[in-house]
């Protein structure tokens, strides 16, 4: 009889301002300013607007976003999803057609430090010109 | 001892069915102080009159509307020694009825004489309205609601705001099938006409407003008018609880949505 932990619910006829904190998931079909926050899981879906940061362990985005997102956990932006702000992940997962712009950045799980996209870039710019070295290398010999 | 507060019988069978409850308690050994509101006798007063006899275990007999008043009372009183209420609800169609629903008196009687307490939230509807179920807001059409929550404001263009007495909210916007073809294929292969657009919000206040005033019912009664302010008392009412009820509907879980316990 005891009833499941029923999570918060911003439908589409809703539009919020101010801080949305949740101990569980939270799904958006609205419009929000402000900050979002769960200690589970945020669902933006895909006619949900949302300016502001979002912060959750998994966070699924579908709709639109202006603000910084941070996912402990995993990042999931889908076809229909766009990010203008910067995001931090552990785990990123973006679908084809989706639009990302700004900066990501990556823990680094081994030695728990952080990657940008800058440095994960350069140091992908020194694989590639170690890779030509090998090349020419294995043409000399 | 055992405090009981019947309501005024609306007939014959509503009549009987208090004689037979009375006359079961007796064999089950729980009699007591048999009382009945009347004009003269409001359940308030009742209850009150209860109180200052300082009986532990007040029984509240009667619809919904009958035993908020009981609830109204306690709670506004704050008795220093613990007082339970039993409650048994004699409209089936009440929301009290979902988790106080007996399938005999006898039933009732025996989970009266059981008596397993547990301590249950109560919204209160600013000024001094006590609500153990859940209290709503309709509009047939479509208004705009305002809800200021916690940190949070939001707009919200709905037909029900419902708020339990844990203060989960829910707002509920009803779209009809404009297009009487559709309706009619929707009727013919069992599809609903009506789609519900719900949001679900949780916090420890809520205020809601509205663009024309609008009465606030707890169990068909009107027990307020926008604007409204509602505030959650976590677990402090002692309630006699079915033996097979673990917990009532949305009367438990008290967690906000911060995470935290007031």
């Amino acid at each position: 009889m005891k009833q499941e932990k029923i999570g918060t619910v911003v439908g589409s006829t809703v539009h919020l301002t101010g801080a949305l904190k949740d101990s569980s998931e939270i799904n958006i079909f609205g419009s929000i300013e402000g900050e979002i926050s769960s200690e589970t899981k945020v669902v933006i879906e895909d006619t949900a607007m949302v300016k502001g940061p979002i912060t959750a362990p998994v966070i699924i985005i579908s709709g639109f976003i202006k603000g910084s997102v941070i996912a402990q956990e995993k990042l999931e932006l889908n076809s229909s999803g766009k990010i203008h702000g910067n995001i931090e992940t552990s785990d990123l997962l973006i679908h084809s057609g989706a639009t990302f712009i700004g900066k990501c950045t990556m823990p680094n799980k081994e030695d728990k430090g952080t990657e940008t996209g800058e440095e994960i870039e350069n140091e992908q710019e020194g694989k590639d010109s170690e890779l030509i070295e090998g090349g020419e290398k294995e043409e000399d010999e | 001892m055992y405090y009981y507060i019947f309501e005024s019988p609306k007939n014959s069978r509503e009549r009987q069915l208090f004689e037979k409850i009375r006359d079961v308690a007796r064999t089950f050994g729980i009699a007591g102080e048999i009382t009945q509101s009347s004009p003269a006798r409001t359940p308030d007063e009742l209850t009150k009159m209860g109180l200052e006899k300082n009986y532990s275990t007040i029984i509240a007999i009667g619809t919904n509307s009958h035993i908020n008043k009981i609830i109204t009372r306690i709670m506004k009183e704050k008795p220093e020694y613990p007082v339970a209420i039993g409650l048994i609800p004699t409209d089936p169609t009440s929301s009290l009825s979902k988790n106080w629903s007996y399938k005999s008196v006898e039933e009732a009687c025996e989970t009266l004489k059981y008596r397993k307490v547990e301590k249950l939230n109560v919204g209160l509807i600013d000024p001094g309205r006590f609500f153990l179920t859940s209290a709503y807001i309709f509009s047939r059409k479509p208004i705009k609601f305002y809800l200021d929550v916690d940190r949070w404001q939001a707009e919200a263009t709905a037909n029900l705001i419902q708020i339990f007495s844990n203060l989960t909210v829910e707002v509920e916007k009803f779209d009809f099938e404009g297009s009487k073809l559709k309706a009619a294929i929707n009727w013919l292969v069992g599809k609903s006409n009506e789609k519900v657009e719900r949001s679900i919000f949780r916090g420890k206040t809520v205020k809601v407003s509205s663009d024309k005033v609008l009465p606030v019912y707890v169990d068909n009664e009107i027990v307020a008018r926008t604007p409204i302010s509602v505030y959650r008392k976590l677990k402090v009412l002692n309630v006699i609880m079915k033996r097979d009820k673990v917990l009532p509907d949305k009367t438990h879980d008290a967690e906000d949505q911060s995470g935290e316990r007031n």
